[in-house]
Parts: structure tokens; C-alpha cells; sequence
């Protein structure tokens, strides 16, 4: 069983306040090891030098989108088994359907509860304790 | 504030980038220069809006995003076109996304209703009857989407994805080409060979920069760059290496089959885009590709033979730029750190400069550099507080075309130089007088259609807006090729309101200027742009309260050009240190023209105890600063007295008798207006070097004074001149 506080976690967001308030969530759930990244590029940098447990990531994002990372995360050799949760909108159906097609382990729309975020996160990296 | 406060203000001041980001966006898609990219960044901008009110729970600005981001996406998808009509419709709407989040942002009650016209327009490109579309975007957040059949994988069960990429039919080549140094003087260009290899498929390049020396040793017809990547192709090996056949002796080139995966679209940037990257970004870029190089791939070359290498630009990977958010708060607090640094720098100045030579003269030496590092520092600081002047200028385009349309006019505005960068108070305090100046000349002006037809000119009107850094200042220019102004008019105008005395024999500069005189507003009838009471004389108050200057040239029936020029910074000035009756103060350098100590025979005595002073063949009236400032001294009769010629930002020079110069400086300007309201003559107050306080002065208001204390010179500034004049004749 996983240890929420063993987490290393990779938020992706170009807002800072959409990326501040994920952190909090989190931090709520017992994550302490949370990275951020303001886009897809930047998170292509993290996740390739750094030991990820998750990505957390928006769609909406200027110079790579979320599956533009999701892609090139998938297709990483040393950063493709990392999990990955998509950050979706509301109404967004198709979106979830790409995201699945691409790789995607789960998907999560905003706005969230920190209890909704920890059983998506649960569905994929198994109870939290 | 908690910390969900301060991310709210953070969540609003992302909006205002974001409502920023969607104005000048639907500002180059009305006129026509838009691309997808750029309804693509509108559909963020407004989606991120959607997105942090969503987290906030600002439930009226995501109502009214939801309907705007659904008709951008419309767009997008090709369901909408760009054209004007829509783009008509999405202007309002960001102005109305504007006042809600304003109105969200000051936490006021959002008035039911408000907005409904406009988003009701946006429902109608939706072809949806009212309310069919915010259903879904203000429904309660579902954190499922019904009916998806999503079933999350848990990561220990993951297989390798990969697979599922199995085969479109297309192979992944590894690709190493690297110029030889002299490729380039060969006349081979490495980006057009990199263009012609990204027309063959998919190409994820990064560019090898480690080759590149330091900026100031670059050859620039040596090749410095490689390249490696992967190109995912239908194409045949032989296609690949026919794109390299003129350079075949000239580069290490290396095209083998690579293990595929997919490749990550958004990072292949069009060649021609890529800006110029950050060298430590590219390098880091490189890193990664490293490890998954095939086995294939020629190795490195060795450090010592600097061979490898191209030109201009690195192709695939385009650099994030690497900037931070900080408060502007925070700035200014350096900003005044570095002001009183500045001053206690000349405190220490002050003190060497008094010891006794052989202690000061090292001490000197290690001062210098201290003062030059505080410049260097100031600089810095300054750079930071500086905003690109777009900022302002991209308001206009809309307001162009607004003002066109009202008034039946064609008009075509040109912009340059918006990335002139100017400190972000001054941009503040520019949006105002730059509005009211395009307002005049759309309104007064450029001709109607017809009449410019009738005048041999072009139907279209053009003004032209620019911005550039000159002589240590800001230079905005607004020019109109319209009527200019009509000196008759205006005399007649200024006679009427009692501007000037009906004798006065101006020449047309000062005529034209008269624009300028509070109480003055040629227009006929008062249209309902430009309005009546801010006239050109609050545009000037509005530009010199930020230390700038106004001028005007006019051309009967060519046109007119407006140039404002603006201080870099508003909190440290240069100033000249001057004495008058023992007292110590502060002139702006930017006013000062010339100082001089002027021969007995070329100062002419007026009644009153003025004087005019014979400058190379010119009259400029004199006065004594003393006398202005009301400091009680005997009038100074010596040889040695010293006139400083200043030009108050009209034109309009006089000189001002001081008794002693004490050299230049840099003041830092501390306001006194909290604690003493607005004197007149004052612009405000610096500490010196010795400790002491002195005034810094205000030379127009000192003109506006010296006027006021002698009937002799006549109604305002301009009678100054017409007295000179008569003592020409």
C-alpha cells in the first residue's frame, strides 16, 4: 500500500493559481513531494530527470497541451510507465476519450475535492494510507 | 490574507493577462491578421478564466466564459468562421468578461442580468435558443462524466503502452546531422535543409549548442550548431538522404532506422518560428535525448575537434520562456532600496571628497565603482519594472475602428515599436492622454471621405503611432495625415475666449500651441467623442505629472504629429544641483536647454526689473529665481551670476538667473504631496549627499509663476514672447 507522503507528485498547469490550489489539495491528502511544472515542455523536463510517481496535468496549456504530454510522456524511455491523470474541464467527453486512447490512467474534472482527487489517485496507484 | 486569499489574487491577476491576451487577439482577427493560433490562444485564455472561477466558485463569470469559450471553440473547430460580424460580437463579450471579473474581483454583487445582451448575441452564432448552452457549464461539477466508459488503470498493471503505436505504416529514423564550420561560407543554409526534412513527416530535432562559443567570439559565417532527433516518415531512406545531397561532404549526417515511439506533436515547432533559445534551456534540452539514442547514432565528436556545428536557428525544440511572478510590490521595495542607496552612495562621495588627499584617493577609486555598480544595479531594477508599451498601444486598434465607424471616416492605424519598453508607472498613466490624442485627430483631425477625396489624398486616413528610445527618453509619436490645425481657427478661438490679447502677433508654432491652453476647444459642436472639458490641456497636465513633455507640429492640410516624450523612470531623476540665496535645490536635467554666464552687454533691462537676455541673435526673457520663489534677495547686480536657459516643454524658453552651479546628480524624487498637499513650483524633494533635504523644481509651474508675478509680461507664456518681439523690433 502506497504512503501518501512517499508520493512524488508533478502538477502541470499554465495558471499558478489553478497549480497553487491542485498543491493544497494534495498537501490535504498527505502528499509532501509535489513538483510543478507551467506547461507540457517543462513537465517533459522534470519527469525526464526527476523519479515521478504521478503526473497530475491540465489540458488547456500554451506550447504543449495535456496530451501533447501525455504523448511524449508515453513516449519517453525512461519517463513512460509514470502514471498519468488528465485534468479535464467540464464537458469536456471527448477530450476523455483522446486521453484514454493516448495512455492516459484516469482523468479528474475540475473543480475538485481533495476527496474526489485521493480516489482518482487511489484507482491508480492503489489505496493510500 | 490566507493562503486561498492570496491565490485568488493570483487566480485575478492571471485574468487580467488572460483578458489582456483575448483583446489583442480579437483585435488581429478583426483586422484580419489572425491564424488558428490565435483563436487558439483566445479559446485559453478564456478557458483558464473558466477554469480558476470554476476553482474559486465564481459561478457567474463561469456562466458567462462557458457560452464565450463554447463560441471560440466553435471557432476553432471550424464550425465558425473568423469573420468580422462574429469577431463584432466576441469584442463586447470580453468586455462584459472584463467587468465581471472586475466586479468579482472588488466582491461586489454581480447585478442580475448583467451581461444577458451579450451573451444572448453569443448564443445566437450558436444557433442556440438562450440558456441551452450554459445548462452544461453552470450545472453542478460533476466529477464523472456520465455514461464514460473510462475504466481508470492502475499503474502496476501497466503494460508497456508503446505497443498500441504498433503501425501506421510510417518508420522512425534517427538523425544526426552536424555542418561541418565552413559549411555556411559554402552558401549552404542548414535551415533550409531542415525545412525540407519536416515536410517529410513528423520532426522532433534539438539542436547541440555546446559548440557555441561566447556571443562575443562568434564567427558569424561559422557553423556552430548540429542537430539530433527522430523523423517519423512514409518516407524512403534514399528521400531522407536526396534532401542532404549538396552537402554530403560538408556535414556529419547519419540516418538510421530507430526504435519507434510516438512522438510528442506540440514540439515540433515550424523551423521558421523558433525563436533563438536560451542556451542553458537547449542545453538541458539535449540531455534526455541522450539516453535514448539508437546505437546506431556516429558518436559524439570529441571536444577537441570544434567542427560540427551550423547556423541561425535550432529547429525542434522551442524554449519555454523562463520567467517568474513576482509582486509589484516587491519591486518597488528595491526600487526605494536602491533610491536610498543611491543616496547614502553620495553621502560616502561627499565624505571622501572632503578628506585629505592621500587618504581619498584610494578610497576614490574603490567610490567609483561602487557608483558605477549602483547605476548597473539601479538599471537592473529599473528593467524589471518595465512593461513593453503594447500594453497600452494594443487598446487602440479598437478604439480606431470604433471612432471610424461613429464618425463615417476611414481610418488605418499603424503601430511601431511596442516592445519599447517603459516603467510600468509611467504606462499606467499613459492609456488616458494616448485615447484622448487618437480621439482628436479621428474627430478633428482626419477628413471625411470626400473631402480628403477632394484634397488629392488617399480616402483612408492613417495615423500612425510609434514608440522609441531617444536621448535617454521615451518618444511617442502620434502623426495623422489629416487637415491639421487651422491657425485662423484657432486664433480666432483663443481671441474670443480672452486666451490672448487681440494685438498679439504670434507666429503659427505659437498659434498651433494655443491648443494646449486650458479653457481651449475648437471643436464647433461638441461631438460625443471628444466631448467637452478634457481638452489638450489636461492630455498635457496628464503627460507632464509624469515628468514628460507634449509638443505639436502641424502642416495645414498635411496633417499633424503629436510627440510626447517620456522619462524612463519616475522615481530616480537626473537632476542639476543649483544655490539661489544660499538655499540649495534641484532642476530636472530633461528641462534644462543650456547654463551659461552671459556677458553684462547682453542682458537688457525691462521695466519691472526683468530683464531679456541676447542670446545668439534671440531675446529669452529673464527672471531671477529668487524673485519667483520669493526668497527676499537684494537684486543681484555681480558679474557672476549664472543663467540656466530652460524650456518648460512648449517650446517656450526663458532663462532663470541662480547663483552658483554645483554639478549634476542623481536624485532620488521623494514626494512631498502626502504631507504637504501640491506646492506650486515643487515637484518634490531628495536627500544629498551632505544629509540635507532640497526642493526639486517644477519648471513649468516656475514659468506659470514668473508669469503671474508681472502684469509686464502679458497674458500667459506666449505674451513672454510677444514682448521679446517687440524689443526685436
Amino acid at each position: 500500500m502506497p504512503i501518501a507522503a512517499g508520493l512524488k507528485v508533478l502538477v502541470v498547469d499554465d495558471q499558478n493559481s489553478v497549480r497553487q490550489m491542485t498543491r493544497m489539495t494534495l498537501e490535504q491528502i498527505g502528499v509532501r513531494h509535489i513538483h510543478e511544472a507551467e506547461n507540457g515542455v517543462r513537465a517533459m523536463d522534470t519527469a525526464s530527470v526527476q523519479p515521478l510517481d504521478l503526473i497530475i496535468s491540465d489540458y488547456n496549456m500554451p506550447e504543449m497541451d495535456g496530451l501533447g504530454l501525455l504523448r511524449a510522456v508515453r513516449g519517453h524511455p525512461s519517463a513512460r510507465r509514470i502514471p498519468f491523470i488528465l485534468v479535464t474541464g467540464r464537458g469536456d467527453r471527448e477530450l476523455v476519450v483522446k486521453a484514454a486512447q493516448a495512455g492516459a490512467n484516469n482523468y479528474v474534472v475540475k473543480p475538485f475535492t481533495a476527496d474526489i482527487l485521493r480516489s482518482k489517485i487511489e484507482q491508480v496507484v492503489g489505496k493510500l494510507s | 490574507m490566507s493562503g486561498f486569499d492570496q491565490l485568488k489574487q493570483t487566480f485575478f491577476e492571471e485574468c487580467s493577462e488572460a483578458l489582456q491576451q483575448i483583446e489583442s487577439g480579437l483585435t488581429d482577427l478583426r483586422e484580419g491578421h489572425g491564424s488558428d493560433d490565435t483563436i487558439n490562444a483566445v479559446f485559453r485564455s478564456v478557458h483558464s478564466v473558466k477554469g480558476g472561477a470554476g476553482i474559486f466558485g465564481f459561478e457567474d463569470l463561469i456562466g458567462f466564459a462557458h457560452v464565450f469559450e463554447t463560441v471560440l471553440d466553435a471557432m476553432r473547430g471550424g464550425k465558425l468562421g473568423a469573420t468580422p460580424d462574429i469577431v463584432d460580437v466576441l469584442l463586447p463579450a470580453n468586455d462584459v468578461l472584463t467587468d465581471l471579473i472586475g466586479m468579482t474581483r472588488a466582491g461586489e454583487p454581480i447585478p442580475p442580468g448583467h451581461g444577458s445582451e451579450s451573451r444572448a448575441a453569443l448564443e445566437r452564432l450558436l444557433g442556440q435558443d438562450a440558456g441551452g448552452v450554459g445548462s452544461d457549464g453552470e450545472g453542478p461539477a460533476a466529477a464523472d462524466f456520465e455514461g464514460l466508459d473510462f475504466m481508470p488503470i492502475r499503474a502496476d498493471a501497466f503494460d508497456d503502452p508503446l505497443a498500441q503505436d504498433a503501425s501506421d505504416g510510417r518508420q522512425t529514423y534517427a538523425i544526426v546531422f552536424r555542418p561541418n564550420a565552413d559549411m555556411l561560407r559554402r552558401a549552404n543554409e542548414p535551415l533550409y535543409l531542415l525545412r525540407e526534412l519536416r515536410k517529410l513527416g513528423d520532426l522532433d530535432l534539438t539542436a547541440e549548442t555546446d559548440q557555441l562559443p561566447a556571443l562575443a567570439e562568434i564567427e558569424p559565417d561559422r557553423a556552430y550548431l548540429g542537430w539530433t532527433g527522430k523523423l517519423k516518415t512514409t518516407a524512403q531512406r534514399a528521400q531522407i538522404e536526396e534532401i542532404f545531397e549538396f552537402v554530403a561532404g560538408e556535414c556529419e549526417l547519419s540516418i538510421a532506422p530507430a526504435e519507434t515511439y510516438p512522438l510528442p506533436e506540440a514540439v515540433v515547432a515550424p523551423a521558421s518560428a523558433a525563436p533563438i533559445p536560451d542556451v542553458t534551456v537547449s542545453i538541458t534540452a539535449t540531455a534526455p535525448l541522450a539516453e535514448h539514442e539508437a546505437p546506431s547514432l556516429v558518436p559524439r565528436l570529441a571536444p577537441e575537434n570544434p567542427e560540427p556545428a551550423a547556423a541561425a536557428r535550432p529547429t525542434a525544440v522551442k524554449p519555454a520562456a523562463t520567467t517568474m511572478r513576482v509582486e509589484v510590490e516587491k519591486i518597488d521595495r528595491v526600487v526605494n532600496m536602491v533610491g536610498e542607496l543611491v543616496i547614502s552612495q553620495a553621502m560616502l562621495g561627499q565624505i571622501v571628497h572632503n578628506l585629505p588627499e592621500d587618504v581619498s584617493s584610494r578610497l576614490a577609486q574603490v567610490l567609483d565603482e561602487v557608483i558605477l555598480h549602483t547605476r548597473e544595479l539601479k538599471d537592473s531594477v529599473m528593467s524589471m519594472r518595465a512593461q513593453a508599451i503594447g500594453a497600452v498601444f494594443q487598446r487602440m486598434p479598437r478604439l480606431v475602428r470604433e471612432l471610424a465607424a461613429k464618425t463615417g471616416k476611414k481610418v488605418h492605424l499603424e503601430m511601431h515599436g511596442e516592445t519599447t519598453e517603459v516603467d510600468r508607472s509611467i504606462i499606467e498613466r499613459l492609456g488616458d492622454p494616448l485615447t484622448h490624442i487618437i480621439r482628436n485627430s479621428i474627430d478633428h483631425g482626419i477628413e471625411a471621405p470626400g473631402q480628403r477625396a477632394a484634397a488629392g489624398k488617399p480616402e483612408e486616413g492613417t495615423i500612425r503611432l510609434s514608440a522609441e528610445h531617444r536621448g535617454g527618453r521615451i518618444v511617442v509619436e502620434v502623426r495623422d495625415d489629416g487637415g491639421g490645425i487651422d491657425p485662423e481657427r484657432v486664433l480666432r478661438k483663443a481671441r474670443e475666449r480672452g486666451l490672448v490679447s487681440a494685438d498679439a502677433n504670434l507666429s503659427e508654432d505659437e498659434i498651433n500651441n494655443l491648443i494646449f491652453l486650458p479653457g481651449f476647444s475648437t471643436a464647433e459642436t461638441v461631438s460625443d467623442i471628444s466631448g467637452r472639458g478634457v481638452g489638450m490641456d489636461v492630455v498635457r497636465r496628464n503627460i507632464q505629472d509624469v515628468g514628460g513633455r507634449i509638443s505639436l507640429k502641424s502642416e495645414r492640410g498635411r496633417g499633424m504629429t503629436l510627440t510626447l516624450a517620456l522619462p524612463l523612470t519616475l522615481a530616480v531623476m537626473d537632476g542639476m544641483v543649483i544655490k539661489v540665496g544660499g538655499e540649495t535645490y534641484v532642476l530636472p536635467m530633461s528641462a534644462i536647454v543650456e547654463c551659461l554666464r552671459p556677458a553684462r552687454a547682453d542682458i537688457h533691462n525691462l521695466m519691472g526689473g526683468r530683464g531679456m537676455l541676447r542670446l545668439r541673435g534671440n531675446l529669452v526673457p529673464l527672471v531671477h529665481l529668487g524673485d519667483i520663489l520669493d526668497l527676499g534677495l537684494a537684486a543681484d547686480e555681480s558679474d557672476e551670476r549664472v543663467v540656466i536657459i530652460t524650456d518648460a516643454g512648449d517650446g517656450a524658453r526663458f532663462g532663470m538667473i541662480v547663483d552658483e552651479l554645483c554639478g549634476h546628480q542623481q536624485v532620488v524624487v521623494k514626494s512631498m504631496e502626502e504631507s504637504y498637499g501640491a506646492v506650486p513650483g515643487v515637484a518634490g524633494a531628495t536627500i544629498l549627499g551632505n544629509g540635507r533635504v532640497a526642493l526639486i523644481l517644477d519648471v513649468e509651474k516656475l514659468s506659470d509663476l514668473a508669469i503671474s508675478q508681472t502684469a509686464a509680461f502679458g497674458a500667459g507664456r506666449l505674451g513672454v514672447e510677444a514682448v521679446a518681439a517687440t524689443v526685436m523690433s
